[in-house]
């Protein structure tokens, strides 16, 4: 193999190369030691009560196992970001399925996993030509798949799901794992992650303090204006001010650019949340599951970043391009010249 | 067939062990799997290993839900009457199993739920709840169940008293129930043995019975059970071994 490629895929000694990438590990692991001690100050002093105290324990406790699995790939290698998002586009599309019944639609369901899968493939591969096709196709095999029944009852909406959750789960967390081609991967990624994540916190704390009018009722009654407006500020901010670092002396380093990035991600991150909820209100589902005490699903913790990964994506790409100093179809060109061997 | 349903998992939120004792679980993908997985290998081990023919195949109805029902004397019982049913419909086949059996330690239920989709049925609590939630998912969805109305393993073979049980579950639904005889199965695995033996095994499947014009009552439970006995003891026949016992009852 490509000692580049071997470099990108596996890695791991280079993993702290990147001073935001130290950065943002030192301050999570700092994070996750003094909130939990925090908690534990404020409850002494008789500031919580022991519902709230216990239910902050809750996402502090679900934080500290999130946060590895999160950031563990991103340190060990590229190889292990396109597994651990294949793992996570599987594990939402299963919740997802759940909550909208589309898993009695076993064939449908088939096509959608298969077609999450092949996205890994085309993205390890670093195969931009059939990542890109992998979108047309998924749809016009899932509307062919969806024919066989001879059922035309309930047609449309077994097609909508699975074509959405193919969209949402293998194209749009696709394009995130798509990063994991850029050499500059792991700070790109830690960029994406902590802005998004910060997006919610930003939302959730300038929503108690400033407030304002509801932004809208009923999709999400706790939501406000002044929420939705702090969280673009700040994330903006954010991005700014870490993307100048992470996009050092890169088309994507300039102002004007991370403005817009941050931009991009505040709104597309609320835009995610709100999708979330209007699918559970839609169906009339509180609560998606517990795989994440104190969160919920995992749907509810990642719902941001389905619709922030493409976007950011395309604008980084279209900016400065991603992955394009890296060798590009690791498997296809050796099946390509195995089969050149065979035809003469 | 029905239409599309937006409408979640009816376990959706349950933690595994609730999911593995619950009477609505719906199973996934990996579970569809592994459930046409785990028929098409015991319809391959029975025709091998104990050579088992099956009569009668064209009684069986074209589509879910119906109730297949048939004397109890071996673990191959059940496994056994799931086999020869088409692979379309191996993924709605539930057993009902005893609870107190097969779902008393978690890595017992999670292979009877995963391959077997065994439905727990307690024995000794059996409320007219868990029934009466087992009726309403046999009328809502298209699904098989497999039971044994003995309520129990019979020790010797012989056919024992049927129970209200599965009375109360079809009468008044209009679900056929599907009667079948078991020949061999006792002597291919009986209570005591250790290991199946490769004894040849008989399935004989009857005309489906009706039982839409039988009040849900006490009464009605009773005739239900003793139709359905009779419907097996006609299936056993004359040259059946345990017909003696049968007919000496």
């Amino acid at each position: 193999m490509n000692p580049v490629v071997r470099e990108r895929l596996f890695g791991v000694h280079s993993a702290f190369d990147h001073p935001v990438v130290l950065g943002v590990v030192v301050a999570a692991a700092a994070a996750l030691l003094i909130a939990p001690l925090a908690v534990w100050l404020l409850a002494r002093a008789g500031r919580l009560a022991p519902e709230t105290r216990r239910e902050l324990y809750l996402r502090i406790f679900t934080w500290a196992l999130l946060m590895p699995l999160l950031l563990g790939p991103i340190l060990l290698g590229a190889a292990w970001v396109i597994l651990g998002v294949l793992a996570l586009s599987l594990l939402c599309y299963r919740e997802y399925a759940r909550l909208t019944g589309l898993f009695r639609e076993k064939m449908m369901s088939l096509v959608v996993v298969v077609g999450i899968v092949l996205v890994s493939f085309a993205i390890f591969d670093h195969w931009y030509g059939f990542f890109a096709a992998l979108a047309p196709l998924g749809v016009a095999t899932i509307a062919a798949v969806g024919l066989l029944g001879d059922r035309p009852q309930g047609y449309i909406q077994r097609l909508a799901l699975a074509v959405l959750a193919f969209a949402l789960f293998g194209i749009g967390l696709g394009h995130l794992a798509y990063f994991a081609n850029d050499t500059n991967y792991r700070a790109i990624l830690v960029l994406l992650l902590v802005a998004v994540a910060l997006n919610d916190v930003f939302a959730y704390l300038s929503g108690k303090t400033i407030g304002g009018p509801r932004l809208c009722p009923h999709t999400s009654p706790n939501k406000t204006i002044g929420g939705a407006v702090g969280a673009l500020v700040l994330t903006t901010a954010l991005v700014c001010l870490l993307g100048r670092l992470v996009f050092a002396d890169q088309p994507m380093g300039q102002w004007h650019h991370l403005l817009a990035l941050g931009l991009l991600i505040s709104v597309a991150g609320q835009f995610g949340d709100l999708m979330l909820s209007a699918v559970k209100r839609d169906i009339g589902v509180k609560d998606i599951g517990h795989t994440l005490p104190g969160h919920g699903g995992l749907l509810d913790r990642f719902d941001s970043l389905l619709l922030v990964a493409p976007t950011v994506y395309h604008y980084v790409g279209y900016i400065q391009g991603v992955g394009l100093d890296q060798p590009t179809n690791l498997f296809t060109e050796a099946a390509a010249w195995a089969t050149s061997l065979i035809s003469p | 067939m029905v239409d599309f349903r937006l409408e979640p998992a009816k376990d959706l939120g349950l933690t595994h062990r609730q999911r593995t004792l619950s009477l609505n679980r719906e199973a996934g993908l990996i579970e569809t799997g592994l459930h046409m997985g785990w028929w098409g290998f015991m319809r391959t081990y029975l025709r091998l290993y104990h050579r088992m023919r099956v009569e009668g195949r064209s009684h069986l109805p074209a589509k879910p839900p119906f109730v297949l029902i048939a004397n109890h004397a071996s673990h191959l019982d059940a496994l056994a009457m799931a086999a020869p049913l088409p692979w379309r419909h191996r993924d709605c086949i539930f057993p009902l199993a005893a609870g107190d059996v097969f779902f008393e330690t978690p890595v017992l239920a999670t292979f009877a739920m995963a391959c077997i989709n065994a439905l727990p049925v307690w024995r000794n609590n059996c409320g007219r709840h868990a029934l009466g939630e087992l009726r309403k998912r046999l009328v809502e969805q298209p699904c098989i169940y497999i039971l044994f109305p003995e309520g129990r393993r019979s020790e010797d073979g012989s056919l024992l008293e049927f129970k209200a049980g599965l009375g109360m579950m079809v009468a008044e639904t209009g679900v056929p129930v599907v009667p079948c005889w078991l020949g061999g199965a006792h002597e291919a695995w009986a209570r005591d043995a250790i290991v199946p033996r490769p004894r040849k095994i008989v399935m004989r499947i009857g005309e489906p019975l009706d039982f839409a014009g039988i009040r849900n009552r006490r009464e009605g439970w009773s005739k239900i059970a003793d139709r359905a006995r009779a419907a097996v003891v006609a299936l056993a026949g004359d040259q059946s071994e345990g017909a003696s016992r049968i007919t000496g009852r």
